[in-house]
């Protein structure tokens, strides 16, 4: 399946065009002939673990030779053309840091193979932008993981470049860095920089990107505005677990709630809720416990893994 | 400093590293004290220094370890420890990653190499001008072995048993015996080299030495193939 995203910004020129992608390797397909455009903006590139974005973005930034197909960036071949990077910010999932390394140290070296001109400028601004300054003179292998990615994409962004093509940027990052991370990024993408960040965390796509590219297994599932996505996901029907001291009169009263589908009573006294509006779901089941006078042992989702959300999509 | 010439003398640096390779230069340099200490006079500048502690020891033995130790480390750790893309994604032609990592392991371990031999020939009552011999002659060797052991550490993640290999088989065995392998084995180049450059103190080379400008020119063709090999590779691998 291929498809092209549907951005507001049609009529400008895509930064980013995938042109019929495939890697193999061997008998394993981990890309399968994917066709895609990025625009200035923020782009998520979404999907489970091992669905292929991974390799995507590894073949979009150069450092994997596609099997067939090709990728441009600012109409560029990117694959063993070194100079384009001067434009381009690659921040890789598995990469590792020198761990000998102060973060400015690190930065400071990004900065020099970039051939930024005033590189003690720019570091500065870089780790400033990732709030680092205090821990800068420090060894990076005493940082945190998030610390590390911060800095990492200080290392990325000292060049301030027009693309920026970030694997997995928020893994071992805490709530509030998140949350400077998506400042960070919508500050860059008001200047009209591309962005493209891939995640298997949905909810941390939604609140960042303005486009949505959704993988799974290799191929591109779904593309475009993150709204049209969000109403694809959520008419999957969500499957809780409720257990209850009454699991009957408990699921008699479920029976009557809008939010709920459908509601069957396991083997071992377990109630199965299928719904499509789990927000309702769990402040109802609350709710109608307390009413009647049930005692609530456990209310939990059974199958809200991305994966499961994301073969719903494909299976369409 | 380059900066990333900068950076690989800083990752070949590690304290464990550097005490191999010093108490490795250290050896032929201990044994040619001792053997001075228990002559109890001045030693000889003869065959079996020549052949023993030279040829064997330091261009037979510490040469290729030490190169072994700093070379297939030198991009192989980048692979290692993933943190070749961090290198690659920038706008640096690959030959630029390439040239100081060969010269990161040349600088460190041609220091340790070159004073060890040239302090072991004059404790071994060696000339000047022998001393000089064995600068250049193991010179150019630590340079061709850095260049073929940086590719071997990029190609494969089991460098160090190829290397070993490699320089037991081939430079060790094969070449010693075999005229015509002598042509293609760095060792036979700094033997060469040495020769051509005092022939009176290396005489006793002279059956195991193959003309100088074939020395020369195969010692430059290894390290221009091998350093366009690794580049070819860093350009055409995939970094995961």
């Amino acid at each position: 399946m291929t498809q092209n995203t549907a951005p507001a910004t049609q009529g400008t020129r895509p930064t980013i065009e995938v042109n019929k992608l495939s890697k193999w390797y061997g008998n394993v397909v981990a890309v399968n002939d994917v066709t895609l455009n990025v625009y200035p903006g923020i782009t998520g590139l979404l999907g489970p673990n091992g669905a292929g974005k991974t390799t995507l973005l590894h073949m979009m930034t150069g450092l994997v030779q596609p099997s067939e197909g090709d990728v441009t960036v600012l109409g560029e071949h990117v694959r063993d053309n070194p100079s384009l990077y001067r434009r381009i910010g690659v921040m890789a999932e598995h990469e590792s840091v020198y761990q000998f390394l102060t973060g400015r140290e690190l930065v400071t070296l990004a900065a020099r193979l970039y051939g930024v001109p005033n590189v003690e400028q720019a570091v500065d601004k870089a780790v400033k932008a990732v709030n680092l300054t205090d821990a800068q003179f420090r060894k990076l292998g005493t940082y945190s993981r998030g610390m590390r990615q911060r800095m990492r994409l200080a290392a990325t962004l000292v060049h301030d470049p027009d693309v920026l093509i970030l694997d997995e940027p928020l893994n071992g990052t805490d709530p509030r860095q998140r949350l400077e991370y998506h400042e960070l990024m919508r500050r860059m993408a008001d200047e009209g920089k591309t962005i493209l960040v891939s995640s298997h965390i949905l909810e941390e796509v939604e609140t960042l990107a303005d486009r949505i590219l959704l993988m799974v297994s290799g191929k591109l599932a779904a593309s475009g505005d993150f709204r049209a996505i969000r109403e694809m996901l959520d008419e999957q029907p969500y499957k809780v677990r409720v257990v209850t001291d009454s699991p009957r009169s408990m699921a008699a009263a479920l029976v009557g709630l809008d939010a709920v589908d459908s509601v069957s009573i396991e083997k071992d006294g377990e109630i199965t809720v299928l719904s499509r509006n789990i927000a309702v779901l769990q402040r109802s089941v609350a709710k109608l416990a307390k009413e009647r006078g049930i005692r609530l042992k456990r209310v939990e989702p059974i199958d809200e893994s991305l994966e499961s959300v994301f073969s719903y999509v494909v299976e369409r | 400093m380059d900066p990333i010439l900068q950076l690989s003398i800083r990752q070949l640096s590690g304290k464990w590293r550097v005490t191999l390779i010093a108490v490795l230069a250290a050896l032929p340099v201990a044994l040619m004290l001792f053997i001075k200490l228990v002559a109890g006079e001045e030693i000889e500048f003869n065959a079996d220094f020549i052949n023993v502690t030279l040829s064997g020891m330091v261009i037979g033995a510490v040469l290729p370890i030490v190169l072994i130790t700093l070379s297939t480390a030198s991009l192989g750790n980048e692979v290692e420890n993933r943190t070749l893309g961090f290198l690659i994604t920038k706008p640096v032609p690959r030959y630029r990653i390439v040239l100081p990592k060969v010269l990161a392991a040349v600088v460190i371990g041609g220091s340790f190499i070159v004073a060890s031999a040239v302090a072991s020939t004059f404790i071994g009552g060696g000339s000047v001008q022998a001393a000089i011999a064995v600068a250049a002659g193991v010179a150019i060797g630590v340079i061709a072995y850095s260049t073929i052991l940086t590719w071997a550490g990029l190609l494969t993640s089991r460098a160090i048993g190829f290397a070993i290999v490699y320089v037991l088989l081939w430079e060790g065995a094969i070449s010693s015996f075999l005229g015509g392998a002598r042509y293609v084995s760095v060792r036979a180049y700094v033997l060469s080299i040495m020769h051509e450059l005092d022939k009176d103190s290396f005489a006793p080379l002279s059956d195991g030495v193959i003309e100088w400008p074939a020395a020369v020119v195969g010692a430059a063709a290894v390290i221009v193939v091998f350093f366009w090999l690794t580049v070819l590779r860093l350009r055409r691998m995939d970094v995961q």
